[in-house]
């Protein structure tokens, strides 16, 4: 929980005396209410795990969306407002659009990632509004993979394998552990659902998952199906029981 | 074990009452250094049988001014040069009070504060041993009804020691000034009857941070004060002081800097529940015919307190309002149904 800063919370364009801006830090744990979703890179290419929390029977299970293709080499994963993250997916779609038509060529990942935060920024300099509680994973493959994070702030950083959302500090702890850069699409793959476990604190299973990949070899994203997932699900749920025993 | 009659009294706690008649001319006496006081004190009561209400009377200074025994360990006996005197303090910040009812061992879980409850009493047994390796100040922090003030209550029965209890608005004066005055004088106080445990419950209502000085004026005062006396410039041999609060966030840093021991108090798990649930109904006023195990399954989230309070206390009463004489376990269920607040979680599917 935060203090009143005295003031300097109340409009995001005001420094506090110590250099902070209070709006866009409390936009980050928007960020930390939102459900797990993992980035990993490998060998092969780059993976996207997203926790899909269905709260309710009701609910038709594929109307909650964590990971979004945004050009044919391009997702994105969110955690945060969900409103927000719609926005800003649009406007990732248009502006990978935007660069097909202007230079005849897909946009690289690097530069969809800084538009978006182009973006963001000018939520944070402005008056009268207020900061996208959001943060994205932005996946794909230019010549190699690529695997950029973005945060409220409009801050920009390429990892190799990173998490963003409620279980964050959890999987990264783990990934510092276990990750190694040259693993293969399938270990890494089942590394990434091990620390969705861990982070979760259960046992995983297909259906609250959602699973995206761009591999080098044809650059195009798909998506995992349940059935697809299911035998990588059972190998690292062995290994999340030996892991929560601990 | 010695004859009820011999027995020589440990503790004695007075209270001033005053005058039989009341005459404009007279003063109200109250003890300026209880180190003198205590001498003056057993001159004159030494050898006198004492049980608590029993009133005894100053002879001397103040003749016919009467004290009423408000607390006596063991339960009566004679005053002896060994016996704790205390006397109330008029201003009732403070209150000394000796808690015989708890023991440690009435506290479900919380495996953590015991271990250093038990570190604490080692200290107030053996002061000598710890040197200045010595457990001074704790902060218990954790969500209402967890046992924070149940626990410090525990270990003061345990230490038998005195257990300056305070309650921390109790310590936040009228005028600018005040409250730190207050504190100095309750620490003044503990430095006499040391070794002794200060318990401040509901700290954060003293413990402030101090951005909050704008709208609060008194509080960078209070904590300026508590952090002198939590450092200790004067020496704080055998003052062991622990606060407790449930929202530690508000908390100045420096001040939560000065705890060399954060203990958290958490809610208890389905295990601790049906702990709490056994506990509290081996001795009932009605029969219960229940399986707990569904009460404690049921009661998920809640407190020590919620589950006594709330879910035990109100169906009992219920059970007696509509004169039945056994509760079984849809009573305790819907008990505890009731209390199921609402969440204060933003609603769920605004975030993915």
């Amino acid at each position: 929980m935060h203090l009143p800063q005295m003031g300097y919370d109340r409009a995001i364009t005001v420094f506090s005396p110590d250099g902070r801006l209070f709006q866009v830090e409390y936009a980050r744990e928007a960020v930390k209410r939102g459900a797990t979703a993992i980035g990993i890179k490998c060998r092969d290419g780059v993976i996207l795990i997203a926790d899909k929390r269905v709260g309710s029977k009701l609910l038709e299970a594929d109307t909650i969306e964590k990971i979004y293709k945004i050009d044919e080499h391009i997702c994105a994963a969110t955690s945060g407002l969900v409103a927000d993250a719609r926005v800003l997916i649009d406007r990732a779609r248009i502006e990978a659009q935007i660069n097909r038509l202007t230079y005849d060529e897909t946009i690289t990942v690097k530069e969809l990632a800084k538009r978006i935060c182009d973006f963001k920024q000018q939520y944070t300099q402005y008056g009268g509004v207020r900061p996208f509680g959001v943060s994205l994973l932005i996946a794909g493959v230019d010549e190699v993979p690529k695997l950029y994070e973005t945060d409220p702030s409009g801050a920009l950083l390429e990892y190799k394998a990173t998490a963003i959302g409620m279980g964050r500090n959890t999987v990264v702890e783990y990934f510092e552990k276990e990750y190694s850069p040259d693993m293969g699409f399938d270990e890494a793959l089942i590394l990434g659902l091990v620390a969705m476990g861990k982070a979760i604190e259960s046992e995983i299973s297909a259906d609250n998952l959602e699973v995206g990949y761009v591999k080098v070899e044809d650059r195009q994203f798909r998506d995992m199906s349940a059935e697809e997932l299911a035998p990588y699900v059972d190998k690292a749920n062995e290994k999340i029981r030996e892991e929560l025993k601990k | 074990m010695p004859k009820k009659e011999s027995a020589e009294v440990k503790y004695l706690i007075l209270r001033p009452l005053g005058y039989p008649l009341k005459a404009s001319y007279h003063e109200y006496p109250q003890v300026d250094n209880p180190k003198v006081f205590d001498v003056y004190a057993k001159e004159q009561w030494k050898g006198e049988f004492v049980h608590k209400s029993k009133l005894i009377f100053d002879v001397r200074m103040f003749p016919d001014f009467a004290f009423e025994v408000v607390e006596c360990e063991p339960q009566s006996g004679y005053i002896s040069d060994a016996t704790i005197i205390l006397v109330e303090s008029d201003s009732k910040i403070i209150e000394t009070e000796i808690v015989r009812d708890i023991s440690l061992d009435d506290v479900v879980g919380q495996e953590e504060a015991k271990k250093k409850a038990k570190v604490i009493l080692e200290y107030l047994k053996n002061p000598d041993k710890f040197g200045k390796w010595a457990p001074k100040n704790v902060l218990f922090f954790g969500p209402p009804g967890t046992g924070k003030t149940m626990m410090a209550k525990a270990l003061s029965n345990e230490a038998k020691t005195p257990f300056l209890s305070v309650k921390s608005t109790k310590l936040i004066g009228e005028h600018v000034g005040d409250g730190a005055r207050k504190v100095h004088e309750l620490y003044d106080r503990a430095r006499q009857l040391a070794p002794c445990i200060v318990f401040l419950d509901e700290f954060d209502a003293i413990g402030l941070d101090r951005s909050y000085q704008e709208i609060r004026g008194d509080v960078s005062e209070i904590v300026n004060a508590l952090l002198t006396e939590l450092d200790g410039i004067q020496s704080n041999d055998g003052i062991c002081t622990i606060a407790a609060t449930n929202r530690v966030e508000l908390l100045d840093s420096s001040i939560r800097s000065r705890f060399e021991e954060e203990i958290e108090f958490t809610l208890p798990s389905f295990e601790e529940r049906l702990e709490i649930l056994k506990k509290n109904l081996g001795e009932f006023p009605v029969e219960v015919k229940a399986r707990l195990e569904l009460v404690a399954a049921a009661s998920e989230g809640f407190s020590g307190r919620d589950i006594v309070e709330k879910v035990i206390k109100s169906s009992l009463h219920r059970a007696i309002a509509e004169g039945k004489n056994r509760i079984e376990t849809e009573d305790l269920l819907s008990a505890a149904e009731k209390v199921k607040m609402p969440s204060r979680q933003p609603p769920k599917q605004m975030f993915v």
